[in-house]
């Protein structure tokens, strides 16, 4: 430590200064308390009281919704987890399968022109609202939609396929609507890495999928990371698609949560179930962060 | 390391169908030859390059390296070393992984892979930077790393697009030496894209002038420089007097112009501005005929410089100009 003996204040360091641009960000700040912390503290709050303690003076500090998910007899909620997490998993590969090679073919297109047209109809979906876009797979997928009449029709199969009502339409749907996540997020990433790393790469020797493998792929992961990140996150907290798409047989957490406040008017073990599914998607965030930083030896988003 | 002759016959190359970048170029570059593409950029050296190196696939002509026709084999068959000019080191790996991967590529055994590269590390002065990712390099270095990637596959031809390029003066006079050092040293066969003069003049056995996807003219550093054949190599390579009085338009040195009285002179003038340049001074002067002329003149002895305002007379040898084809 280094004592100062002179009598003048020391002038603050530049960086603690707050720059007067500081101020534009109060809006997205105002935003964030009003419309995150706020309300994620009431849940937080509301999962360990027995009732409303703003309203109801007897309400008392508890455990007793997170006992209910543990314990869970019936493996209801268990089952529910289980089944948003293998949801948002199988939408989260489907879209980067699907979403890596068109992101590559946009970030790699010379034509200015064809890159905004390939651009357009990525986020023209986006244009269309979820519930609109949902109803349009439940047009084709149905028992009477598109493709079972058509099948039917040319005599390939004698009764209708169950494409929707279970996790395959819910998948379906759910790929469609976030893949334009996936495909902005890795062709921004994709378009930085310079083309002549792959093209040193073939001349070293590396064929055309070797010097895509050695040097386009572990450069893009960040991209991969944050694509994937996105559209789990949003595929497990998809509500409309999965109640609309699922039928009777899917029940995913979130959907199981507006039961709660819905129907069974529990804000408390909603509160308790929309925590579980903060916390577990956290866990799996970093484990995912870890391990992808792990295999490439980069620096992952966190 | 073997080296190998390069042939591009009447190679032609359109892009979209409509912008011609490079237009009926042949060239024949010697095995072990230092061989530069000069030109402005736009020219078709780049792309006459890659063609070389199969980025680019001709839209007619052939290519040939060591005898035989290579136009269809794959970029990484061909078994060149490529030097960008943005180094295109890989930015995820360190530098000993960056210049092990042709080696791994080619599967080499490990213990040979790192007999190798610790020796073309060696070449390049770069010995116990092994581990440093190339953003820890500096420019220097990172182009010194893109070298030794390349020469360790002992490649038969060394490609260099504007390798000096990112890199300031002085490093890059540093680098010129160093590089046209090792390429005698190897004997491989190197082609150089520079749209650079001096730069091409100081380093090449042979360079070819192109311009507007044509070879304008091929010939030593030497030739080039006191023998442009055309109007183009003569502006485009140092300074140069333009001589429109003849049937044939002539080239004139700045320094075959020798300056004197006035009255024992061809043309007499005024120096309009005197830009010392380092053991010589280039003036520009102006003509009674109000042509401007460039004269550079070496500083022997005492004679002290001349001024701006100053009067001259300036002569020079009929010799010394050069009939220029247009």
């Amino acid at each position: 430590m280094i004592l100062r003996h002179d009598t003048e204040p020391m002038p603050a360091p530049a960086a603690l200064r707050p720059s007067p641009i500081a101020w534009l960000i109060a809006p997205a700040l105002l935003l964030f308390v009003l419309f995150f912390v706020l309300p994620f503290s009431v849940m937080a709050v509301m999962s360990v009281y027995s009732g409303n303690p703003v309203t109801n003076p007897n309400a008392f500090l508890t455990t007793r919704h997170y006992m209910r998910f543990i314990v869970d007899d019936a493996d209801i909620f268990h089952d529910a987890l289980w089944a948003t997490l293998k949801i948002g998993f199988i939408t989260t590969v489907i879209s980067l399968l699907i979403g890596y090679p068109l992101a590559h073919w946009m970030a790699r297109m010379q034509s200015r022109l064809g890159h905004v047209l390939v651009l357009m109809a990525v986020i023209a979906p986006l244009l269309t609202g979820i519930v609109v876009r949902t109803f349009a797979w439940m047009t084709i997928l149905q028992d009477k939609g598109v493709i079972n009449t058509t099948l039917m029709s040319w005599g390939l199969i004698s009764k209708p396929l169950p494409l929707m009502y279970n996790e395959f339409g819910t998948v379906v749907a759910l790929v469609h609507i976030y893949v334009p996540f996936m495909v902005l997020t890795l062709t921004g990433v994709i378009g930085r890495i310079d083309e002549r790393l792959e093209q040193a790469a073939r001349s070293l020797g590396a064929g055309r999928i070797r010097a895509f493998v050695e040097v386009t792929l572990p450069l893009s992961l960040p991209g991969v990371l944050a694509g994937s990140l996105l559209v789990f996150a949003l595929s497990i907290s998809a509500y409309v698609t999965p109640s609309l798409m699922g039928g009777n047989d899917v029940l995913t957490l979130p959907m199981l949560i507006a039961q709660q406040v819905g129907t069974s008017f529990n804000p408390n073990f909603a509160g308790a179930l929309g925590m579980i599914l903060l916390v577990v998607c956290l866990i799996i965030v970093i484990a995912y962060n870890k391990i992808l930083t792990r295999l490439t030896g980069e620096k992952g988003l966190a | 390391m073997s080296s190998a002759a390069i042939k591009l016959d009447q190679v032609t190359k359109t892009f979209d169908g409509k912008v011609i970048a490079v237009d009926g170029v042949t060239l024949d570059i010697e095995a072990g030859e230092f061989f530069s593409l000069l030109g402005p950029s736009g020219c078709g050296k780049t792309t006459s390059l890659r063609m070389i190196a199969g980025f680019e696939q001709p839209d007619s002509g052939r290519v040939h390296v060591g005898g035989q026709d290579i136009t269809d084999v794959p970029v990484h068959k061909r078994d060149m070393g490529m030097v960008f000019q943005s180094y295109a080191l890989f930015p995820h790996r360190t530098v000993a992984e960056n210049v092990a991967f042709g080696l791994r590529m080619r599967d080499v055994p490990k213990p040979e892979i790192a007999r190798r590269v610790a020796s073309a590390l060696a070449q390049v002065a770069l010995t116990g930077l092994e581990a440093r990712k190339p953003g820890q390099l500096s420019g220097g270095q990172q182009q010194r790393v893109a070298l030794a990637r390349a020469l360790v596959i002992e490649p038969r031809v060394l490609l260099c697009d504007e390798p000096l390029g990112a890199l300031d003066r002085k490093l890059r006079q540093q680098m010129q030496f160093e590089l046209k050092e090792l390429q005698r040293r190897l004997g491989v066969t190197l082609v150089f894209v520079t749209h650079d003069q001096e730069e091409a003049l100081a380093m090449s056995d042979r360079i070819a002038v192109m311009n507007q996807g044509k070879v304008e003219q091929i010939g030593s550093p030497t030739e080039i420089y006191e023998k442009p054949r055309t109007r183009f190599v003569a502006d485009f390579i140092g300074e140069i007097n333009l001589l429109d009085d003849g049937p044939k338009p002539r080239a004139l040195r700045p320094e075959k112009i020798r300056l004197g009285p006035a009255a024992e002179a061809r043309l007499a003038g005024t120096i309009e501005t005197a830009n010392f340049v380092g053991g010589a001074t280039l003036y520009r002067v102006r003509a009674a005929d109000n042509r401007a002329f460039l004269v550079r003149e070496t500083h022997a002895g005492e004679r002290a410089p001349r001024a701006a305002g100053d009067a001259v007379g300036l002569s020079w040898n009929d010799t010394d100009t050069v009939s220029l084809e247009g």
